[in-house]
């Protein structure tokens, strides 16, 4: 049978799309890739160096903050001074309505809401390295709580 | 441990049950010990005064105040300074104020002058002991110098009353790594941190000091003894506990009623095990959240505290000791809401979804490990 001129364009096209998106590395695909053993590694190490940077700047050390530039206390105190562990942090029930700040806030609000007004230190950005960071730990510290957003 | 501790048929003192006053202020809530009657939850109302004539009188506790200089931080002096001026306020005023240790943060010879100069306001009998924030920048020397002997006894109105010094035996975790006597105290006074390792320590020494000092007192008269860590082993990974807290409850196993009141926690806390009951009494200084385990059965946790108010959850403690011998405890919260009567809003209620890691960084910390 004869296919029509108009009809093999289309297949031709399609096939070319197919090849393109499935041959080559395109992130748009990439978790559809078996990750390796290698990757893993490295993934979890670039967590973990995350947790590693929270934990020191959840715990006051100068060095760390002076490197991403963030003073998270002028008073000498520290995060960990009321959240031994991130005990108290309840990642998990974030994003909820936060009466200190007196709206439905994600984590990093009440995070620098504690920089300011509990330790009185200087409100960082939220996109920043050091925001990452802290989140990273908080998140570690409760892992394993079960996720209950919203709850107060 | 109770069960351990308490031979068959042996039951804590009655004064060891839960008071009328505690009861109706709600200083503590207690449930049932290990083995109590459910009448253990009721106040005892024989409220005459009827054993060995005692005279009824108050004293008073502050602790953990954990001042920074003046320069870098006046937050807590402002508490510290409200909780003394309450005490001064006392009409009739109470006997005497013990200072359950953690006057200064990071054992500054400026914090502690500065705390030693608040506390000159209280013109009543003034008594110390020492919190491991006072103690590890120069191991005690300026404490001792302002405060004297670290642990002694007294007796007053028929009751024996000890100061149990808990902070200044930890193990040797800086010498071989040569730390800085800055570095030595930044460990200690890190609640969560575990290079210190188990510090806490009544030591051989002291119990055996303990054991002399109760051999000639009665074993019905009334031992209150303070020490600045709790006496019984609450939440290891947190620095709370007493790593010989077990030989002191041998030593004190005679006596049927001992009282231990201590700081450290801050926070509303109470224990029984055997016959010693454990009153945890407030910081002046900012509050500490429940462990995520290990919370004592009697406790009665207190609501969530407004981080937002630094007068929410802190306070002081006016303790009396009645006529028949009773020990009641009151906390002085500033804030008066202190206990939550729906499960959401205790502090404790947190403990059902909070799963909690111990520190990373210790880990990888240049010093771990100097302590096994």
């Amino acid at each position: 049978m004869k296919r029509p001129r108009k009809m093999k364009t289309i297949l031709g096209a399609s096939l070319c799309l197919l090849l393109v998106v499935t041959s080559g590395p395109n992130p748009a695909f990439a978790h559809k890739a078996k990750h390796t053993p290698e990757q893993l590694k490295a993934f979890e190490q670039v967590f973990m160096e995350q947790v590693k940077v929270g934990d020191l700047l959840f715990h006051g050390d100068e060095a760390t903050q002076k490197r991403l530039g963030v003073t998270l206390s002028n008073t000498g105190m520290a995060c960990a001074m009321c959240h031994p562990f991130a005990s108290d942090t309840h990642p998990y029930t974030f994003p909820k309505f936060q009466e200190q700040v007196n709206k439905f806030a994600p984590l990093r609000d009440m995070i620098n809401w504690c920089i300011e007004k509990a330790a009185e230190g200087e409100k960082i950005e939220t996109d920043s390295d050091a925001m990452k960071a802290l989140e990273t730990y908080i998140y570690w510290s409760t892992r394993g709580s079960k996720l209950d957003p919203g709850r107060h | 441990m109770d069960r351990v501790l308490r031979q068959p048929g042996e039951h804590p003192d009655r004064t060891m049950e839960i008071t009328r006053r505690m009861f109706i202020h709600k200083s503590l809530l207690a449930g049932a010990a290990a083995g109590a009657a459910t009448a253990g939850w009721f106040p005892w109302l024989n409220t005459l005064d009827l054993a060995f004539g005692a005279e009824a009188f108050k004293f008073v506790w502050i602790s953990d105040s954990h001042l920074y200089p003046k320069t870098l931080n006046t937050r807590f002096i402002d508490k510290v300074t409200r909780a003394v001026k309450d005490v001064q306020a006392m009409s009739p005023p109470a006997d005497f104020l013990i200072y359950g240790g953690d006057l200064a943060q990071l054992g500054d010879p400026v914090e502690l002058d500065l705390g030693a100069e608040i506390l000159k306001e209280v013109t009543i009998k003034k008594v110390f002991i020492p919190g491991e924030h006072d103690w590890y920048l120069d191991m005690g020397v300026k404490w001792e110098k302002l405060f004297g002997k670290s642990s002694w006894t007294f007796d007053h109105k028929g009751v024996r009353f000890i100061g149990l010094d808990t902070v200044s035996r930890g193990p040797d975790y800086w010498t071989a790594k040569k730390m800085t006597p800055k570095e030595r105290m930044g460990h200690m006074a890190t609640l969560d941190g575990s290079v210190a390792g188990a510090w806490a320590g009544v030591g051989r020494d002291q119990l055996a000091w303990l054991s002399t000092t109760l051999s000639t007192w009665p074993k019905n008269k009334p031992v209150v003894i303070f020490s600045h860590n709790p006496l019984y082993e609450y939440y290891p990974p947190w620095n709370f506990w007493v790593r010989d807290w077990r030989e002191v409850h041998e030593v004190l196993a005679p006596f049927t009623n001992v009282t231990n009141i201590h700081g450290h926690t801050h926070q509303v806390l109470y224990n029984e095990i055997g016959k010693v009951r454990s009153i945890g009494m407030l910081a002046t200084s900012w509050t500490w959240p429940y462990a995520p385990e290990g919370v004592p059965a009697l406790t009665k946790c207190v609501v969530r505290v407004d981080p937002g108010d630094p007068f929410d959850g802190v306070g002081w403690s006016k303790l009396t000791v009645s006529a028949a011998e009773k020990i009641e405890n009151d906390y002085v919260m500033w804030r008066k809401d202190i206990l939550g009567e729906t499960p959401w809003d205790s502090g404790c209620a947190d403990n059902a979804n909070q799963i909690l890691s111990p520190r990373l960084a210790d880990r990888e910390w240049p010093y771990y490990g100097a302590y096994k």
